[in-house]
């Protein structure tokens, strides 16, 4: 278990940012990165040719934090609409989702519901 | 009669056939009223995936590169597939502050993009490139 030159930042200190300040950290990140690159071609330390790794790790764990927070604002902005963006609906299957929901599976015709109640499943013992 | 006609059919009045000259039938304009859709179908705008960092991979190091800096003012930079000319200008201003006088491109053997990144005249392609770390 190497530690590595420069740790990266937790996610649980990126979600403690502002999306301006994330956004910062994207570039600032991404600018460092096309300078890695650079050092690769030009024939880097190794210790900068590892850093690559961690740097794009650290990018990707910025972008997975944006969008999580963007995607929690967007539900609650959303909250109390009548139709949501399909992107924030349940996923499910598309056949579950063209399924009849529980209360329309269950209905029953009024006929049906006469039946029921002058005819129900009857339940019998024998005594010991 | 007449009267009795139009009391059957209502105060509309007959139309007379219209007069057709052409033996083309085009379709009338409807009105078309502009999209107000009740719902975002996303409820996020894509991201661009095609930014000014993702554009330019890297610089080429190679002999005939450093020939293109020393000689012709130009830059040579792998680029990304999906990049144009315009993008790569973009990119390069974004990135470097250096404005192309005009960007040449070829996909490579190996499927790679390569820029020839021609610098305008105000620019030195050999600072240029000491500042980004080609040397």
């Amino acid at each position: 278990h190497v530690a590595m030159v420069n740790k990266r930042e937790s996610a649980k200190k990126l979600r403690a940012k502002t999306k301006s300040e994330l956004e910062k950290q994207l570039t600032d990140l991404k600018q460092e990165l096309s300078t890695l690159r650079v050092a690769k071609v030009t024939g880097g330390a190794a210790s900068k040719l590892a850093q690559i790794r961690l740097v794009r790790k650290s990018i990707a764990r910025v972008h997975t934090v944006t969008h999580q927070q963007q995607k929690e604002h967007l539900r609650r902005f959303h909250k109390n609409a009548k139709q949501l963006p399909k992107d924030l609906r349940a996923k499910k299957t598309r056949a579950l989702r063209r399924a009849l929901t529980p209360r329309e599976a269950g209905a029953t015709s009024a006929k049906q519901q006469r039946k029921a109640r002058a005819f129900p499943m009857r339940r019998f013992a024998v005594k010991a | 009669l007449k009267a009795k006609g139009q009391q059957l059919k209502g105060t509309q009045q007959l139309r007379k056939r219209k007069i057709r000259t052409t033996p083309r039938f085009k379709r009338p304009e409807t009105y078309r009223p502009p999209r107000a859709p009740k719902y975002a179908r996303r409820s996020l705008p894509r991201r661009n995936a095609l930014d000014a960092f993702k554009i330019m991979q890297y610089p080429l190091t190679t002999e005939s590169s450093m020939k293109k800096i020393e000689e012709q003012n130009t830059l040579v930079f792998i680029v990304d597939k999906r990049a144009s000319k315009p993008l790569i200008k973009d990119a390069v201003k974004k990135l470097y502050d250096i404005q192309a006088s005009k960007v040449n491109t070829l996909i490579r053997p190996d499927g790679l993009k390569k820029a020839y990144v021609k610098l305008s005249a105000e620019h030195d392609a050999l600072d240029v490139a000491n500042k980004i770390g080609i040397i």
